[in-house]
């Protein structure tokens, strides 16, 4: 039945579904995890570096993009599409700064981004965007938002996109606390444990970035990663030894 | 140079006097900043000067105004002829120039930017009266001035000067640049020449705004009052 409501995007199928949107997200499902965490004084946000073929230059591949000075996205699913969308909010956080003299507000390009792959699930002979995006910034206060191909937006305190979106978000549910979003390094720790659960060790598959207040979007080096990495590591051996010091 | 100083400007007084209910020049005339700007290069950034008087024709609609407007974090413009049109054309450079940043990742350079108000003077030539300096520093060649002037060429210069209170510092500009100056005899001869073109230019006045942009940012100075660099007046 499925397959007679999955052509023209525009068509609804009885049970009320569009599948294009659907199969969009699942797309979505597809591509490399990224993470974000939203703490009380910064904003961190995380991806899987997909390995580069051994001829391919490592640095040409940025998943996460810089929409303003103070707005940054990062996305899961086709890199291509996320290409158009970024091009698009930079237009638009530009426009609003010219015509209101003011830099957006994250919620107001999230609105932005969302209302662009909406209208994409409503128009002819086009396609959804098969993507969705972690939008992260600072206006008032730190902000982490996330969108899907649907076109709907949501504020978060912390979650996951991409590949095993589900668990590592089971894994934030679990330990993003107050303590944790209180605490700077203890925000970009949990950013990483949690893209471990899903990626292979090691600082050279995570891309890390932190925005703080009235800072521009800094990029943690993966000498830095590493150097954060060893202390997880220190903490589950200790969590190890206690457990076993219990018994 | 002066071949392009074709003048745009309003008559300040505009009124036709059909008796003695006139109205005065400052309630009908565009506002301008009728100025004196300057800007010069030395080894490692550049200095711009300018004045800080904007009229309504004799009117002073602002003694205070600030016609040293940032583009980027390290490259600003001078402004002189109508105070709408160069405000306008900034405002738009500045949205490229942070667009092209979010792209490219780096800082534009000088003649990008440069270019950026080229292009909007020269398509909009017949509806602005604007002449700018765009001056500044970029990790490609350091310190850059550029002067599009009415028509909306663009050619760089090592030391530039516009607006109405320019026409008084040709000779002194021929007679006191140096290639090679360190950046304080550069802004001495900045300060000086905003100076001579007060004394002299009716348009022109207020405090002298000062800037130099290296590869350190912008330090921005002002000379108020006795401070102004003094020269021969006799009384």
């Amino acid at each position: 039945m499925s397959s007679r409501y999955d052509r023209a995007i525009t068509v609804f199928s009885p049970d009320g579904h569009l599948f294009q949107v659907e199969y969009a997200q699942e797309a979505v499902k597809k591509g490399s995890t990224a993470v974000g965490v939203r703490g009380k004084d910064i904003v961190v946000l995380g991806v899987e570096k997909k390995a580069v073929a051994k001829l391919q230059e490592d640095r040409t591949v940025r998943k996460i993009a810089l929409l303003d000075d103070h707005v940054a996205l990062a996305f899961a699913g086709l890199t291509a599409d996320a290409r158009i969308l970024i091009n698009r909010a930079r237009i638009e956080c530009q426009s609003h700064k010219l015509t209101v003299e003011d830099p957006v507000t994250i919620e107001y390009i999230t609105r932005y981004i969302a209302q662009l792959k909406q209208k994409y699930t409503q128009s002819n002979g086009r396609r959804p965007f098969g993507l969705s995006a972690l939008i992260i910034g600072y206006d008032d206060g730190p902000h982490l938002y996330q969108t899907d191909p649907s076109g709907t937006y949501h504020e978060w305190k912390a979650n996951a996109i991409g590949r095993s979106a589900k668990t590592v978000r089971e894994f934030l549910e679990k330990h993003y606390t107050d303590e944790v979003a209180g605490d700077d390094k203890e925000c970009i720790k949990l950013t990483l444990k949690a893209l471990l659960e899903v990626v292979q060790t090691g600082g050279k598959n995570v891309e890390l970035a932190i925005m703080k207040n009235g800072q521009p979007l800094k990029m943690i080096d993966s000498d830095e990663i590493d150097k954060y990495l060893a202390e997880i590591e220190k903490e589950k051996e200790e969590e190890a030894e206690k457990k076993k010091a219990k018994k | 140079m002066a071949s392009i100083m074709t003048s745009n400007y309003q008559p300040a007084v505009s009124a036709v006097s059909t008796g003695t209910l006139s109205q005065p020049d400052w309630l009908t005339s565009e506002l301008s900043t009728g100025t004196t700007i300057a800007a010069v290069e030395f080894d490692g950034g550049v200095i711009i000067g300018a004045d800080s008087r904007t009229t309504s024709g004799a009117y002073i609609a602002n003694r205070v105004t600030d016609k040293l407007t940032k583009v980027t974090d390290y490259i600003y413009c001078c402004r002189s002829g109508s105070a709408a049109d160069t405000q306008a054309v900034a405002d738009i450079v500045n949205y490229h120039l942070n667009f092209y940043k979010m792209e490219m990742g780096e800082e534009p350079l000088v003649k990008t930017a440069a270019s950026v108000f080229r292009t909007l003077c020269y398509n909009n030539r017949d509806s602005l009266s604007a002449g700018i300096l765009v001056a500044g520093w970029d990790k490609r060649n350091g310190g850059q001035v550029y002067t599009i002037p009415l028509g909306g060429m663009w050619t760089r210069m090592p030391v530039a000067i516009g607006g109405s209170g320019s026409t008084y510092l040709y000779g002194y500009a021929d007679a006191n640049y140096k290639p090679g100056m360190t950046k304080d005899e550069c802004l001495k001869f900045i300060a000086n020449a905003i100076s001579l073109a007060i004394n002299r230019d009716g348009s022109s006045g207020g405090v002298i705004r000062l800037a130099c942009i290296t590869k350190d940012g912008v330090e921005r100075h002002v000379l108020t009052g006795d401070q102004l660099p003094k020269f021969y007046e006799d009384s």
